[in-house]
């Protein structure tokens, strides 16, 4: 039922998506890529009450359930900040790595077909496997805008103006705002993770909290550059993506 | 009962004539009155813009009421009696047609405009008011707003500004949104820069500052478009808070070049920055578009776009008399 609720959503979301580029190539908004992604978020939410059932915790213990719940915490941000911010094409750009993520997620091995009951929760582990991959969606919607500013950005610096894209794309100004809003979520959400790592019983190395450590001081050095001094948002956008890549990357090996 | 129009437009009739006939909007519904109070004529609706002044009339005999209101009008106006050249005159589905067109902006100067439509509403609602409006021209006019809608929802006609200054005004809400919080300095205050300025002023955008050699010119634009003047020497100063500038002075050589902008960067927090040089030689080095949050577009960018969209709007038009002659033959109006 957990894996049928995931493809499901999975399928959503790749349909939302395509549909959603069809749309932009023939110059039209996608009016309706925000719908698919409202289905896709409600199955997610299927697929996360039943392993968080199966589990008796925040289903946050395997790989699989890392990335779906990742997927989860990317949509939601997208509907929060997208339609209400009226930013268009977000949820075009937000599909496909929502898609990433839940195929990745239904590779064979990565998803625990027979999730193991916890015995004993505790609230401050919860709170920081919750904090964390929720601040990781946040951030990872700070990367789409990125993507999203640094394609409007290349074809208003070379007067490439007729594609659809650039017709559909939300203006600079309001990218710039809401990468700097998402960032400002979700490092507020990765510190709350933060402090209670390190306030949960420790069970293993310290690995993972100085990876999540180091990736906190990224964003904050960033955030109070961009505050204080100023910073392009052809460079912001580059390093908003590339700090989310690296953490991630980071994490796969830690 | 026959449908007939009889009209004058940018196409047939100079400003100096066009302009005697000219109707203000609360004057529509009395102009409707006066037309429906002819001999003959039992429906009327007035409409007036700058570029055209038409009466669509529902009488009993079409050619007879044309023959007849041209001369009255001609009279009422004081135009020579051989002025008739000014007029086209139509009857029944070829009126039907052409209310079709206009409405749909494919009669007007800058074509595929939307201004029109409104300005036909605006006309047949103060017909509607005036009680000179009945089975046939109500009939008429809603079906026209109905194709009105059809063509534009249908077509591109509408889509891409047509002229520089607009061009420049959707590039900037490209790069800042709606304007209102942007801030506007124009170098040089020519009358480009002016008919810029204004379309970025008619779209919201906050402050404008004006700068020019000569400090009274200055003043006096920045007096018609409710901003500031600057001293030619304070514009670097001003460059610190501005999102856009426009520059259109006469100078044989750049103004601002990538040294000027660099200076203003750390005090803009290196926010986008919006260049429009429509002076010719070019006000700006093009060394400025390369720093990055600089976007500039001189005045061939700027008039290739332009052209860009009109050639489109051309490539629609055959879609659009496409769509009007169906959805006219779809229907079975009175008078036509």
């Amino acid at each position: 039922m957990d894996r049928t609720f995931l493809i499901v959503s999975t399928l959503l979301a790749a349909i939302g998506g395509v549909l959603g580029m069809m749309s932009v190539h023939r110059g039209i908004r996608s009016r309706w890529t925000v719908i698919w992604m409202v289905a896709a978020f409600a199955c997610q939410i299927g697929f996360l009450s039943v392993r968080g059932e199966a589990r008796g915790a925040c289903p946050l213990r395997d790989l699989g359930e890392i990335l779906a719940f990742l997927g989860w915490s990317l949509t939601l941000f997208y509907l929060v900040v997208g339609p209400p911010y009226r930013l268009s094409l977000l949820g075009v750009f937000t599909a496909p790595v929502v898609v990433v993520f839940q195929v990745a997620a239904l590779i064979p091995g990565v998803l625990s077909l027979d999730p193991i009951h916890a015995t004993g929760t505790d609230s401050w582990r919860e709170t920081h496997a919750a904090m964390s991959v929720l601040s990781y969606g946040a951030l990872a919607l700070a990367g789409v805008a990125g993507v999203m500013f640094l394609v409007l950005d290349h074809q208003l610096k070379e007067h490439h103006l007729k594609s659809g894209l650039f017709r559909n794309l939300p203006p600079v100004r309001e990218l710039l705002q809401s990468m700097m809003r998402l960032l400002w979520i979700g490092c507020g959400l990765l510190t709350i993770g933060i402090v209670a790592g390190f306030l949960m019983p420790r069970t293993g190395g310290m690995g993972h909290l100085i990876a999540a450590v180091a990736t906190w001081v990224g964003y904050a050095l960033l955030m109070t550059v961009k505050t204080v001094r100023g910073l392009t948002g052809r460079r912001m956008a580059l390093a908003s993506v590339g700090l989310f890549l690296g953490s991630l990357t980071v994490f796969a090996f830690v | 009962m026959d449908l007939i129009c009889l009209g004058l437009n940018h196409r047939t009739a100079p400003v100096e004539v066009r302009e005697r006939f000219a109707v203000m909007t609360p004057k529509l519904g009395e102009a409707s009155r006066e037309m429906a109070a002819l001999v003959g004529v039992s429906e009327a609706v007035v409409i007036s813009t700058c570029n055209r002044t038409e009466f669509y009339l529902a009488a009993d005999d079409g050619g007879e009421t044309l023959r007849l209101t041209e001369e009255a009008l001609i009279l009422e106006h004081g135009l020579p009696a051989d002025a008739g050249h000014h007029f086209y005159r139509m009857e029944k589905s070829e009126a039907a047609l052409h209310l079709c067109r206009v409405v749909s902006g494919l009669d007007s100067m800058m074509l595929g405009e939307t201004e029109i439509f409104g300005q036909v509403k605006q006309a047949y609602q103060a017909a509607l008011d005036a009680g000179t409006t009945g089975g046939v021209l109500n009939r008429l006019f809603q079906r026209a707003f109905g194709v009105g809608k059809k063509v534009r929802t249908d077509t591109q006609i509408q889509e891409g500004a047509t002229s520089v200054g607009n061009v420049a005004v959707d590039l900037a809400e490209k790069i800042f949104g709606h304007l209102k919080n942007s801030e506007v300095m124009i170098l040089g205050a020519g009358e480009m820069s002016r008919l810029t300025a204004q379309a970025l002023v008619s779209r919201g955008a906050k402050s404008i500052f004006v700068t020019n050699r000569s400090y009274d010119r200055a003043v006096d634009l920045a007096n018609e478009m409710g901003g500031s003047a600057v001293r030619f020497d304070d514009w670097q100063r001003v460059l610190e808070k501005v999102d856009v500038v426009i520059s259109s002075t006469g100078a044989p050589h750049a103004i601002v070049t990538r040294e000027h902008v660099e200076k203003a960067r750390r005090a803009r927090k290196y926010r986008p920055l919006f260049f429009i040089d429509i002076a010719v030689p070019r006000d700006i080095d093009p060394a400025v578009g390369e720093i990055e949050e600089v976007y500039l577009y001189d005045i061939d960018t700027l008039e290739q776009l332009a052209e860009e969209a009109r050639v489109r709007r051309k490539r629609q038009i055959e879609d659009c008399e496409q769509i009007i002659q169906s959805e006219l033959a779809k229907l079975n109006l009175p008078g036509t």
